[in-house]
């Protein structure tokens, strides 16, 4: 048998051609060219010819000592705390509700369905739907402010920086909670039953089960959900760049995205500037993914397999339910 | 069972904060649904109502009058989304394949290296990209869009994840004894197994690609060719009169798909997010 | 499944297909690309094309408007991808016109004789204003580009409030009591004070203030390809915190709904009025004056008068890639030539400065480059409540001038903008914003900036 089989060891490679062909062209070859571009004075509309720099690392040094890119760097992680803690608080609270350890809730799926919805809509629909809503002066949000007599006048959020970072946190955080809730939800349910039946032999109650059982196991999917929206956060570019015109006030809402944008594609054309900027996140990008890939190195594995057998066997429970009613 | 030992308050609370969030989502959409048939004048004297008014037809002349074209958008992203999520799901499952169905040297490295690469942004390789795709004339074309879905590292770590639990090798083992050759067995047997993954794959794929808006915006530079994001984000820049009902309008018509395609499926997706949720 | 299948790949190809044809196919001798940052040279080609059925080319217009400067960035990679896709004709406004004749995109400009438009001779006949050629005219001293509009400005009232508040209408005297063609802010402020008392704000927000400083300034942002920030432009941090501090205006941004609502009458406060060129009249005022007759909004409530520093604001230049392709040369020279040279009676510029680009409607009228055109044009409007609006503006065009335009001018505007807003608002103070200023001028543009 196994000569055999090893004759069909090229099959291995024949089929990885694609991915490893469109993987080389779309996302290799382009962070190299990137890479280079960071070492060259390469700016300019309509150039195509380069040339390295004498001072390699001039850019770099540029973009590092640039106060608009520390800005930008500092808002991205104020603006992931101002969305991420209520957003993992909100999702742990709502995972504990809906995890059924304790009560059931009529229309869970009704719920789930309509808190994760935000997440699929186009961000740049979101972006100039909120900036409409908080328009000024007559925008929805602020004639429901004064009909509830909270302000008298209208106010103009998009011009005081905290209401900018605030609405651009408050949505990141709108469309994300419903997901890292399902996320945490299925993490729960992943859980070994056992543990909680034990603990209830033991006479623990529904909360100290969720703070001595459900929480600690949980720590890999939280700890993964905040680095990947850490990195999403980095990441960020159509609500800040759509909600307050480019950068909100004093560079309010200045995102890594929006910052290489402005250096790339608008003004002078910096495309060295900007691929040294570029270089400098993907960098912060890969220490942030190195810490979930060791993380997650062996936990991947055991997790998804159970999770894909589950949802394997309730599928087939399904079916054969069907078959049956069918019939 | 000690399901009930919780109080009525707290019971009344729990439902009171879900149906919160419930209007928090959806109240914008519905102001803006509302909204999109009341004229301007209208929505600058009462920005919010729950009474839909008479102007939709009047907003979609204001609206298509500003050169914006719905249904060139939409077009033009549907045929970006079909595409990307054609190639993700079709080579991904490929990928996939290799990596499962065969015993090769380079099997393990090069799955490490896939969940390596999972993370690498769109945005920071954009300028390299961008530059690639200028220099072989192909910034106005829709093929830059679609062809790096070919390689989605993360999808075919689904795939492959989906494949070792539900694709037993001996009905491989013995489609070759029936004489099927290896890529035919791929596309007549293996593929109708994944099924199930493919659609999961094919709604986040569309949905993320529907919803692109960084690379468009700087690939795309002709009218005729933009996307419904593009549209979306020059909705605002009327320099000589601000039409709120027909930006309303232009709004709910980009979102309209999206709801359709969510409703519709949304079982699936929320599986799939939970299914997902190991990789994220 | 096996269906499903062969849908799917057939999918496949057919969007790639259609991927491929996207770039090859659409390319079409007869279609003249067409870019633009509002509709209104879009319509005027139309119109030349719906009056001249065998002219043989029809219009692709792409249309981006300049708020949140998203208008350069499309025209410039439109530009830079060339081929079929690239535009034919393209339009810049005075805030950026320079880079695309002078600066850094001067390079896909064609001049104006290349496409066989006798320049000289034309624009003599037309008397067009030096400064108006001078800012179209390319590093090889040949001209790319024309403006067809006139854009001096004048302080735009109501005459409402100028009876109720100071006992007249009469745009002489409320000039005087402004301090018109003082070149001192001083007696306007002293007014923005009576209006005050009378519960008026005397404009809507800095931002009218401005466009008037801005366009006065001796320089511009840039000299010798370093930043260099004019004493006049940086008085408007004082008078900007002077407006702010003493509420004489409803602290509103320009292009935004608040600016519009004030147009109309029904912002928090009335506002007096606005300064601006015959344009901002036409396309701004009259259509959010919530009305479109004498008597319904604030239609016909308004006149203008001279500002106390002359100034001008915006102008549309008309340029042609030098990449048209020889077929279709004769078609753009046509097209540019009718917006920009010809001053005949059939001439876009005669229609425009009478308001008859409708037929049999008499639409609305501006100021043309034309001198020529000018002089036969009658400039009376319902709007200003019949006021000849020549009388004043064109008299101010003799204040504009490209010295002080650079080609970053949107760019920067924007960053200086921002600034003062943060100063006026407490947020920063005045070394701060200036400082912030810079830092972002510094960070985003290739301009070498001194600390």
């Amino acid at each position: 048998m196994r000569p055999k089989k090893l004759s069909y060891a090229k099959y291995g490679y024949i089929f990885s051609i694609p991915f490893v062909v469109a993987f080389c062209m779309f996302t290799l070859y382009p962070v190299i060219f990137t890479l280079v571009i960071g070492f060259t004075d390469f700016k300019g509309l309509g150039v195509t010819d380069f040339h390295f720099l004498s001072e390699p690392f001039k850019n770099f040094q540029q973009i590092l000592s640039s106060p608009s890119f520390k800005t930008a760097l500092k808002n991205t992680f104020v603006l992931w705390g101002l969305n991420f803690l209520p957003q993992i608080l909100l999702a742990l609270l709502l995972a504990a509700w809906f995890s059924g350890t304790l009560f059931k809730i009529k229309g869970q799926g009704f719920f789930k369905v309509v808190f994760y919805m935000p997440n699929i809509i186009t961000a740049a629909t979101i972006a100039i739907l909120f900036s409409t809503l908080f328009g000024y002066p007559m925008g929805p949000m602020n004639s429901l402010l004064q009909k509830l007599g909270i302000i008298d006048a209208p106010y103009n959020f998009f011009q005081n920086k905290w209401w900018a970072k605030g609405v651009v946190s408050f949505i990141q955080f709108w469309m994300w909670y419903g997901y890292t809730m399902i996320v945490l939800i299925s993490g729960i349910l992943g859980m070994n039953t056992e543990w909680f039946e034990a603990a209830e032999l033991d006479g623990a109650s529904g909360w100290q089960k969720f703070f001595y059982i459900t929480l600690p196991n949980l720590r890999t999917i939280l700890i993964y959900t905040l680095v990947t929206s850490l990195i999403g956060g980095l990441q960020m570019f159509d609500i800040p760049y759509l909600l307050v015109s480019k950068s909100g006030p004093n560079n309010a809402t200045l995102t890594a995205s929006v910052f290489i944008y402005n250096q790339a594609f608008s003004g002078s054309y910096m495309y060295n500037r900007a691929s040294a900027a570029s270089m400098i996140m993907f960098i912060i990008i890969c220490v942030l993914s190195a810490v979930v890939f060791y993380l997650m190195r062996d936990k991947y594995e055991a997790a998804a397999q159970k999770e894909l057998k589950r949802a394997a066997r309730q599928r087939l429970r399904e079916e054969k339910q069907k078959a049956r009613t069918g019939a | 069972m000690k399901k009930l030992n919780v109080s009525k308050g707290f019971l009344a609370m729990v439902y009171i904060v879900c149906i919160f969030l419930a209007a928090l989502s959806i109240m914008p959409f519905l102001i803006m649904v509302i909204n999109s048939t009341r004229s301007t004048v209208q929505i600058q004297q009462q920005a919010i109502s729950l009474i839909p008014s008479s102007h939709l037809i009047e907003n979609f002349k204001i609206l298509t009058g500003k050169a914006f074209n719905p249904m060139r958008g939409f077009l033009n992203s549907a045929i970006i989304s079909v595409g990307a999520t054609a190639c993700t799901v079709y080579f991904s499952s490929l990928t996939a394949h290799a990596l499962v169905v065969y015993n090769w040297k380079l099997r393990q490295p090069f799955f490490t290296f896939i969940l390596a690469v999972m993370m690498v942004p769109s945005q920071v390789i954009s300028i390299g990209f961008y530059q690639f795709m200028y220099r072989i004339h192909l910034t106005n074309s829709f093929l830059p869009l679609i062809l790096p879905a070919i390689a989605a590292p993360s999808t075919v770590f689904f795939m492959r994840q989906f494949m070792l639990s539900s694709l037993p090798l001996e009905i491989v083992e013995s489609a070759r004894i029936d004489g099927s050759r290896e890529f035919h067995t791929f596309n007549r047997i293996v593929l109708p197994i994944m099924k199930p993954a493919i659609a999961t794959q094919a709604i986040f794929s569309f949905v993320n690609s529907w919803n692109q808006l960084f690379l468009p915006l700087i690939l795309l530079t002709r009218q005729e060719k933009y996307t419904m994001p593009i549209m979306v984000s020059l909705l605002k820049g009327d320099i000589y009169k601000r039409e709120n009902g027909a930006i309303y309008l232009g709004l709910t018509l980009t979102v309209l798909p999206l709801f359709i395609v969510y409703f519709l499926l949304s079982k699936y997706i929320i599986a799939g997010v939970a299914l997902g949720s190991v990789k994220g | 499944m096996k269906k499903i299948l062969s849908i799917a790949l057939v999918l496949v190809m057919c969007v790639s297909m259609f991927a491929c044809l996207g770039t090859t196919a659409l390319a079409d001798d007869n279609v003249i690309n067409l870019y633009a940052f509002t509709d209104e040279v879009p319509g005027m080609l139309q119109k030349y094309i719906d009056e001249h059925p065998d002219f043989g080319y029809t219009l692709n217009t792409t249309i981006i408007a300049t708020t949140d400067g998203a208008y350069q960035p499309a025209l410039d990679q439109a530009l830079a991808a060339g081929g079929d896709d690239a535009p034919d004709i393209y339009c810049a406004e005075a805030a950026f016109v320079l880079k695309y004749t002078q600066g850094d995109a001067s390079g896909y400009a064609a001049p104006y004789e290349d496409l066989g438009i006798d320049v000289a001779a034309e624009a003599e006949a037309a008397d067009i204003a030096q400064y108006n050629m001078e800012v179209g005219t390319n590093p090889d001293g040949k001209v790319v580009g024309i403006a067809y509009q006139a854009t001096g400005g004048g302080f735009i009232y109501r005459r409402s409030i100028a009876k109720e508040v100071f006992g007249t209408d009469e745009p002489a005297e409320i000039a005087e009591i402004i301090g018109a063609g003082t070149g001192s802010w001083d007696k306007f402020f002293e007014a923005a004070e009576t209006l005050k008392e009378a519960g008026v704000a005397i404009i809507s927000g800095d931002g009218d203030l401005w466009h008037a400083v801005e366009n006065s300034s001796d320089s511009g942002w840039i000299v010798d390809g370093k930043l260099n920030i004019d004493p006049k432009r940086e008085a408007f941090l004082d008078l900007s915190k002077q407006l702010k501090d003493n509420e004489y205006h409803n602290d509103t941004t320009d292009w935004t709904e608040a600016w519009y609502n004030d147009m109309a009458g029904i912002g928090p406060k009335p506002v007096f009025g606005f300064f601006g060129p015959a344009w901002l009249i036409n396309y701004t005022m009259a259509p959010n004056s919530g009305g479109s007759a004498v008597g319904e909004g604030t239609y016909g409530d308004w006149a203008v008068c001279e500002s106390p520093i002359g100034f001008f604001w915006g102008g549309t230049w008309l340029l042609a890639n030098k990449d048209v392709p020889e077929a279709k040369k004769a078609a753009v020279a046509e097209l540019i030539k009718w917006v920009t040279l010809d001053c005949t009676e059939d001439g876009l510029q005669y229609h425009w400065a009478n308001g008859t680009m409708v037929d049999g409607v008499q639409g609305t009228k501006d100021v043309v480059a034309s001198s020529t055109v000018m002089a036969a044009s009658d400039g009376s409007v319902d709007f200003l409540g019949g006021q000849n609006m020549f009388d004043v503006f064109i008299p101010a065009n003799a204040f504009a001038d490209g010295t002080n335009l650079t080609q970053y001018d949107e760019t920067i505007n924007s960053y200086w903008r921002d600034a003062v807003r943060a100063y006026t608002s407490g947020e920063l103070d005045r070394d701060g914003a200036i400082e912030a200023f810079k830092t972002n001028v510094a960070d985003n543009l290739d301009i070498e900036v001194e600390f």
